[in-house]
């Protein structure tokens, strides 16, 4: 049996947990640079609130009906996190934490032990709920992608209460048929799109597909999912989650920027960001797209892109910030008020299957780089930079309505009244 | 048991320092004061209701919330949108102070209420510390 838990509008509800004056009103949180809606809290979407709705766009909506809005909270969200993920991690021997509000469970041998997957999901729930104040839902299967298919009932479907199991062919089909194709794990948008073109629109229908076909028509991951909604386990949890091939850092300034030094130091910043991400998934950059531009609203827009190639892949923060120093001449245009820029690694290589350079040395720091990323987990971002990436932080991330950091900063911890 | 690993050295290279070896033996306060770090967190007591039982302004609170409230325990409590530290009087559905300035309150079903947790432990600071001098008032 396998089991997907994860937290209901989770960014949402970790506002909740240590602001308990906002615990019964609609809230909203909005992404990096207060751009997007992100996370709707159940009160406020049973308002129709929509998620993934530019703010600017909705806020006379918000205003109306006190919606309390909130900007990301990483450090907050962080720790709650792993609250939770320890928490469900008392209730198997094998997890795996899928994302930073989801964790699959593979429950081997516990059929003695475990007579009722119902009344063990609702345990669940509420030890989550009791020791950290986080909503979950908890969906059983007996396939990944059916335990992904309960949980998705067991949060958005009447009746379910948050707990939802799959381990018959009845129970898959009372929720298969409900759930829409592209809601599957695995099936994206562009396959679900597709699919549709041919009838099929439901979990279940795309159950009732021939693997094989399948598998000539679109990929092996789509033969395997069919397979797994017949009950059938075929795919490991990192199979569906590949890493990524391209990674970005990009954002609009706060303030617009004319100097070559502050538009120096953004890049930087933007080119660490995205070294750190490259080493968390244990990649190598191999090529390195470093743009900046005007506003398209600006009557001369101004926009430049330039594509570094590394002679050996790295991840060495180091030689990526260099990458960015000898571009950014090419890229600067006296005079041009820059209201964004950003870097991406738009070719990337595994670290584990890397052919060494005869010829050229390879320049990575693992040591270096792996002391950086630790003193920034263990002490917050930003506690140790280069130098280039300067002091300045007026093109930092725009977070106006930010919460506290109750539980990573002393000063924020939560007041109690006495 | 911990297996402390020590490097028998030949030459002559001096000794190590005898302290070297036994960093990971230091007290833990976290360890001490705090049983479930999942389901624990850390308030700052505001106010002179609870002096009875020796918590005062500006105290810190650790406050667990797997554990169950028994009757008189001092727990936390989300009281109409806001978190108080009391005493809970489980059979007359009351919140109690510990001091004789401050009347009983009754909870009534209009009453927004949910126990948070229990306060395991309260900290005085009679030193200031820097980290937290941006809450005192």
């Amino acid at each position: 049996m396998y089991a997907l838990v994860d937290a209901v509008s989770f960014y949402a509800s970790a506002e909740k947990v240590f602001d308990p004056s906002i615990r019964n009103k609609p809230v909203v949180v909005l992404t990096n640079n207060d751009g997007c809606i992100c996370a709707v809290c159940p009160i406020a979407r049973r308002l129709g609130i929509p998620k993934f709705k530019p703010y600017f766009q909705i806020k006379a909506l918000l205003q109306k009906h006190g919606v309390v809005v909130r900007s990301s909270n990483y450090e907050l969200y962080a720790d709650l996190s792993e609250r939770m993920m320890n928490v469900i991690s008392r209730y198997c021997d094998n997890q795996y934490i899928y994302s930073i509000d989801e964790s699959f469970l593979q429950f081997k041998n516990y059929s003695g032990v475990i007579k009722d997957w119902h009344q063990y999901g609702h345990e669940i729930r509420r030890a989550i709920w009791k020791e950290t104040r986080l909503p979950v839902g908890v969906g059983f299967g007996t396939t990944s992608t059916l335990a992904k298919a309960a949980n998705h009932a067991a949060k958005k479907l009447t009746g379910y209460n948050g707990v939802a199991i799959i381990d018959n062919a009845q129970s898959a089909k009372d929720i298969l048929e409900k759930m829409d194709v592209n809601e599957v794990w695995g099936v994206g948008s562009k396959i679900s799109q597709r699919l549709k073109q041919q009838n099929i629109n439901t979990a279940h229908q795309l159950s009732m597909q021939c693997p094989k076909i399948m598998r000539k028509q679109f990929s092996v991951i789509t033969e395997r999912t069919v397979n797994e909604l017949n009950g059938v386990s075929c795919l490991t949890w990192d199979d569906v989650k590949e890493p990524k091939r391209e990674i970005f850092s990009t954002r609009s300034f706060g303030q617009r920027i004319v100097d070559i030094h502050a538009l120096h130091a953004a890049l930087t910043t933007h080119s660490t960001i995205v070294a750190k991400k490259v080493r968390r998934q244990s990649s190598l950059i191999k090529k390195l797209l470093i743009f900046a531009s005007s506003s398209p609203h600006d009557e001369n827009y101004y926009k430049q892109a330039m594509v570094y190639k590394f002679p050996v892949a790295t991840d060495n923060s180091c030689d990526i910030a260099k990458a960015v120093s000898l571009v950014l001449a090419d890229i600067f245009m006296p005079g041009v008020r820059f209201s964004r820029c950003g870097v991406g690694a738009i070719a990337l290589e595994s670290r584990h299957y890397q052919q060494p350079d005869l010829f050229l040395p390879d320049n990575s720091n693992p040591i270096l780089m792996n002391c950086l990323d630790s003193i920034n987990n263990r002490y917050g971002q930003g506690t140790l930079t280069l130098g280039a990436e300067g002091k300045s932080d007026s093109w930092e991330m725009k977070r106006h309505f930010l919460s506290p950091q109750y539980t990573s900063n002393w000063r924020h911890i939560p007041k109690i009244r006495c | 048991m911990k297996v402390i690993p020590i490097y028998i050295e030949a030459g002559i290279s001096g000794f190590e320092s005898p302290a070297a070896e036994y960093k990971e033996l230091g007290l833990s306060l976290d360890k001490l004061l705090i049983r479930h770090p999942n389901a624990t967190f850390i308030g700052q007591a505001s106010g002179e209701s609870m002096q009875g039982v020796g918590i005062f302004d500006g105290d810190l609170l650790i406050v667990d919330r797997s554990l169950t409230a028994r009757n008189g325990d001092v727990v936390v409590a989300n009281y109409n949108g806001c978190f108080v530290c009391k005493l809970i009087d489980k059979k007359q559905a009351r919140l109690l102070s510990a001091s004789k300035d401050f009347a009983p309150v009754s909870i009534t079903p209009e009453d927004d209420f949910q126990l948070e947790g229990i306060v395991t432990r309260s900290i005085r600071l009679h030193h200031q510390a820097p980290e937290l001098t941006a809450c005192m008032h």
